[in-house]
């Protein structure tokens, strides 16, 4: 089996942009739990703060276009893919073709870079 | 020169060196910074000197000079290599053609008007970078206080840094989107301008800049049929400002409107960018309405018959485009003009009063159906709902006239 653990945190304890100070503390205690996952990591990455997202809303089969970060509603998270994306434009494209059955979100955010 | 004059230099000068400092250096806010670092000290220098000749590209020159030594004390030296590489000049000769100033303003639209970025912030930052108004300026407009919009703008550019907004235009995949969402900023833009009709309140001096960009947005895109379209739109509904308010600060509806005191010569302009716009496609959405916008500017005088024939069969046109519940209501008061007024009012009365019911216009057309129907209570009532929502003074003057006609004629 392969799992998914999904991290919820409140981001303002990073600062703004997730840029402050602690963010150091946290990315040397993944670097240390990563190395105890060993070949049990498959992959996972930080994400940039949600003043970075970018949502896609699908509703009576109209997609849209939204700033900020999902909504959480009625939905649960149901899955993800890790896309590689010229830039959001592209991103937004891919995002657009990923199958929702009925009405749904996909939110969009650029993983966090090294430094 | 004078404080005011460097001021219009300073804002003239703006979304052209903005734009061609973000498309050098892939950072708004450093291109922001840059330019009004350069424009202090322009304040200092010019005073003391001869003015520049081409102040836009001494402008543009400084700033550059300013951007790259942020960007040297800022980045690592490989960082700043590979900056150099891609061809970003360090040493830039001020005898090299001063005038070349590259126009990079329509990316700098398009990346202003992302659609990723609110449509509220869209429009301040396009405000801020595209067209030079003060952080200030857009806040009073906003109703906002100072330190409010400043964070919106600063909120605003960094999504579109973090989030990797492209700064090239658009791919043609995401063309049409990224065009509309351009469109729906200036329109917001410019309805924060147009609102105020007696052109008193913090937005109307918008108005000149909004008649530029779309101008500008225009001629920048030549093939698309829905930047003439805007341009037309805004030039016909400035054509007609001096009219839209008497003597006594009241409203004046359109049909009423004297056509002597329109603009003409901003309608001969709007007319040229319709046709231009015709001729790319005549059945695009903003094309039909700015129709609907021609016909009417075509009135010579209040003696001539209003085009109200014509309005409802542009109107008809728009619904067959897209079903769009103002354009409805619109079309319901050319209806009450050709069919009756009871087909018109039962028409209304078979809207979704969920779609508009917080809509100012919607209750006004309503009352002003309702009176003429001689229902007089529910008129009342009407009216007094349109009052309850609406914000400009001239409207509501308007407004408290017409409810007076029924009180008057109901006891």
């Amino acid at each position: 089996m392969q799992y998914a653990l999904l991290i919820y945190e409140d981001e303002a304890l990073y600062g703004p942009g997730k840029k402050g100070p602690a963010i150091q503390t946290i990315v040397s205690r993944h670097m240390a739990f990563n190395r105890e996952l060993g070949a049990k990591r498959v992959g996972g990455s930080g994400l940039s703060a949600t003043s970075a997202a970018t949502t896609i809303r699908t509703k009576g089969g109209t997609q849209s276009v939204h700033d900020g970060p999902y909504a959480e509603s009625k939905e649960q998270l149901g899955g993800f893919y890790l896309i590689e994306a010229r830039d959001l434009d592209e991103a937004i494209a891919i995002a657009k073709k990923v199958p929702v059955l009925q009405d749904g979100s996909i939110e969009i955010r650029p993983v966090l870079g090294p430094g | 020169m004078s404080g005011a004059a460097l001021e219009r230099v300073f804002r003239a000068a703006s979304g052209r060196i903005i734009g061609a400092l973000a498309a050098r250096f892939r950072d708004l806010a450093l291109a922001e910074d840059a330019f009004a670092e350069a424009c202090a000290r322009a304040l200092e220098d010019w005073p003391a000197r001869e003015v520049p000749v081409d102040t836009a590209a001494w402008l543009y020159q400084v700033a550059v000079r300013i951007a790259l030594d942020a960007l040297r004390r800022r980045r690592t030296h490989t960082e700043y290599e590979s900056l150099l590489s891609a061809g970003v000049d360090a040493q830039t000769d001020p005898d090299d053609d001063l005038s070349a100033i590259p126009d990079e303003r329509l990316r700098l639209i398009f990346i202003c008007c992302h659609p990723a970025v609110s449509l509220d912030a869209r429009v301040a930052l396009t405000l801020r970078l595209v067209c030079g108004i003060s952080t200030l300026e857009i806040a009073r407009a906003f109703l906002v206080p100072e330190a409010t919009m400043a964070q919106r703008l600063t909120r605003a550019k960094g999504k579109i840094s973090q989030a990797g907004v492209p700064f090239e235009l658009p791919a043609s995949t995401s063309w049409p989107e990224r065009l509309q969402a351009v469109l729906a900023t200036i329109e917001i833009a410019y309805a924060k301008a147009h609102e105020d009709a007696a052109a008193h309140g913090p937005h109307s001096h918008f108005s000149a800049e909004m008649l530029e960009l779309s101008g500008t947005l225009a001629q920048l895109m030549p093939r698309e049929p829905e930047p003439a379209a805007l341009a037309a739109m805004i030039r016909y509904a400035e054509a007609r400002r001096p009219a839209r308010v008497d003597e006594a600060g009241v409203m004046v509806p359109l049909s009423e409107q004297d056509p002597q005191r329109w603009r003409r010569a901003l309608i001969d302009e709007a007319d040229g960018y319709l046709v231009r716009a015709m001729e790319e496609d005549s059945k695009a959405i903003r094309v039909v309405q700015a129709k609907i916008h021609a016909v009417w500017c075509a009135r010579r005088s209040l003696e001539a018959p209003p085009p109200w024939i014509q309005v409802l069969s542009l109107y008809d046109e728009l619904l067959c485009l897209r079903e769009d519940p103002v354009v409805r209501l619109n079309r319901l008061v050319a209806l009450a003009e050709v069919n009756g007024v009871d087909i018109a009012l039962s028409q209304l009365e078979g809207m979704d009063p969920e779609l508009l019911g917080e809509f100012a216009p919607f209750h006004a057309v309503r009352a002003d159906l309702l009176r003429r129907a001689g229902h007089d209570d529910a008129a009342r009532a009407a009216y007094d709902e349109a009052l309850a929502r609406i914000s400009s003074t001239a409207e509501r003057l308007w407004l408290t006239q017409q409810r007076r006609m029924v009180s008057d004629a109901g006891g």
